[in-house]
């Protein structure tokens, strides 16, 4: 879908995250153009999550530079990168429990949202629970809704926004696999019928890999990969870290 | 994106605006045929009305509890006691408003980046900062320790001036639920991060909502000073005027629309018939009050519907029958 020439939507340059001591993120470069299916991978405490938290505006990089259509946005609050089209979404959904699940949709075409028309899918809030199928539920105050339901919520909140880029942080973490694949099919729904790049975190890899084009491997806050999947399962190194011969036989390619 | 569906419908509108047309009308008549006595006990009532109805506008609805109610009354309280010399009284009471909210928001960048306790203690630090420098400055500099308020408006001019304070609030409380404005204080109360992750700019919005509810503390405080005649630093940066705003709203239901406003006048007849005769006992019956709404109505007298008491009903006829059965099968 996505080539070279596709505008950058957000370049990330040698982002550092520190706390007291603990490097979480290390010289992370990387860009995401439109209309992009990438796949973060990493085991745990890789620094995926740090690294959203940074591409999001959640936390202030140590250093580094984030850009968003040349401008750029290290330093400024969440609602500047909400505002510049960056979406994301949380590991446990933070839905706003005491409105009812319509309403929770609306509020990120209230704000965010607001200065982008978007695609004819996120028109309204209706259309965006039909899209990601909680429209029989709108009325229902979203804290009365199940977890399973909630990730699908949290994902509508981002769509609200009209983004340009996605940021998905594990929505398949806990999911049947039956679940995990129906989730894969929507995220690739989204890219290809709303017109958005999708950056997607995932700890279920060989789902994630199957559906991606390009995949940054995380190790101890470094980027130790950045190919498409065929390629990254054959590095070595990645091999090492995390992957392990297993995942290799899975994915189909000789070690 | 025609249709806002998180604002309620219009029947609810048409309904609150009857309610406070009503509340509006009644309170208008009382000077007319109520005794002084009376008068005075809707005064108190006005006030902390309008004082809890915008105090619950930011801190109920974002949950940021503030403490600093009396520092904005007591600003206003001391503008009018300067100023109302050389200006007209509703002059007076829109500086009171306007230097309360400046502070407001000079406090507000400094301390609304902290959440909870912090935030709390911090507000209540500031209230007694600004109270025990304007003690200083009137000792010091000045060279006094109160003042006298010599010119001072008729009683019905002080009780409409409160009373539009009051309705006022509650207007504003209306129009502000049903406005994105409400929309992004109900997102920071939820979830401050999440609602800016979806493009709230809550430091504004914070900073805007705190400095309303300033503005009519300011306003309030302008208003009751005359009523006083004379006012120094302790009565009026009184930090019981903020505790006491603080309870009613709670008491009401701080997120609720009605609730202060109901709570507001429960807790004035409370206090004008009982804290002369039985002092400890207005106390007692506020801190009962406080605890069983913490307790059984957390959302408040405002949540209180016949169903609410049919539940506690059918609760205790359970206890009461489950210890019979025990009772049979212990004896």
């Amino acid at each position: 879908m996505a080539d070279a020439q596709s505008p950058v939507l957000l370049e990330a340059r040698d982002i550092t995250v520190r706390f007291g001591g603990l490097v979480a993120v290390d010289a992370v470069s990387a860009s995401f153009h439109a209309g992009e299916l990438v796949g973060i991978i990493g085991p745990n405490g890789a620094g995926k999550t740090t690294f959203f938290n940074a591409l999001s505006g959640i936390i202030t990089p140590t250093s580094g530079q984030l850009l968003a259509g040349g401008r750029n946005l290290s330093g400024k609050g969440p609602h500047r990168y909400a505002a510049a089209g960056i979406a994301r979404t949380f590991q446990t959904p933070r839905v706003f429990p005491d409105m009812p699940v319509a309403d929770n949709i609306a509020f990120g075409l209230q704000f965010a949202g607001r200065r982008r028309t978007g695609s004819w899918h996120l028109r309204d809030a209706l259309s965006i629970l039909e899209l990601i199928g909680l429209g029989h539920l709108a009325d229902l105050p979203a804290g009365a809704i199940t977890p399973s339901q909630q990730r699908l919520l949290e994902i509508g909140m981002a769509l609200a926004t009209r983004p340009r880029l996605l940021l998905l942080d594990e929505v398949a973490a806990g999911l049947t696999d039956a679940e995990v694949e129906a989730m894969a099919q929507l995220i690739r729904r989204m890219r290809d019928e709303l017109d958005l790049a999708v950056v997607w975190i995932e700890h279920a890899v060989t789902t994630l890999m199957r559906h991606v084009e390009r995949v940054l491997v995380l190790h101890q806050g470094r980027k130790i990969a950045d190919a498409p999947p065929a390629e990254v399962v054959r590095n070595a190194e990645v091999i090492e870290a995390y992957l392990g011969d297993e995942m290799v036989e899975d994915a189909g390619v000789p070690a | 994106m025609t249709k806002r569906p998180f604002s309620a419908g219009t029947p609810v509108l048409t309904r609150d605006l009857l309610v406070l047309l009503a509340f509006t009308g009644w309170c208008l008549a009382l000077p007319h045929y109520g005794s002084e006595f009376e008068v005075s006990m809707a005064l108190t009532c006005l006030m902390y009305v309008a004082l809890s109805s915008s105090w619950g506008l930011f801190c109920g609805s974002t949950r940021y509890l503030s403490l600093a109610t009396s520092a904005f009354f007591g600003i206003g309280a001391y503008t009018s006691a300067l100023t109302l010399d050389s200006l007209p009284w509703l002059a007076s009471i829109a500086l009171g408003a306007a230097l309360a909210m400046g502070v407001a928001v000079v406090m507000g960048a400094a301390v609304l980046h902290l959440r909870g306790t912090y935030f709390a203690v911090l507000t209540f630090g500031m209230t007694e900062l600004i109270r025990h420098a304007v003690t200083y400055f009137e000792k010091k500099v000045t060279g006094t320790v109160g003042r006298v308020l010599t010119v001072v408006p008729e009683r019905d001019t002080i009780y409409l001036t409160v009373l539009a304070l009051a309705v006022l609030a509650v207007l504003v409380s209306i129009v502000v639920r049903r406005s994105r404005f409400g929309l992004a204080l109900a997102g920071i109360g939820a979830d401050e991060q999440r609602a800016q992750t979806l493009g709230v700019n809550t430091r504004l919005v914070k900073i805007l909502g705190f400095a309303i509810t300033a503005g009519f503390a300011g306003a309030v405080g302008a208003a009751m000073a005359v009523r006083w005649t004379y006012i120094d630093p302790h009565t009026v940066f009184n930090p019981f005027i903020g505790f006491q705003t603080v309870l009613i709203a709670l008491i009401g239901g701080a997120v609720t629309l009605w609730g202060p406003l109901i709570a507001a006048i429960v807790f004035s007849v409370l206090a004008e018939t009982l804290r002369l005769q039985a002092p400890q006992v207005y106390m007692m019956s506020l801190g009962l009050l406080l605890i069983l709404s913490v307790l059984y109505l957390p959302g408040g007298l405002a949540s209180l519907r016949w169903s609410t008491m049919g539940g506690w009903w059918r609760d205790g006829y359970q206890w009461v029958r489950n210890g019979r059965n025990r009772e049979r099968i212990n004896g």
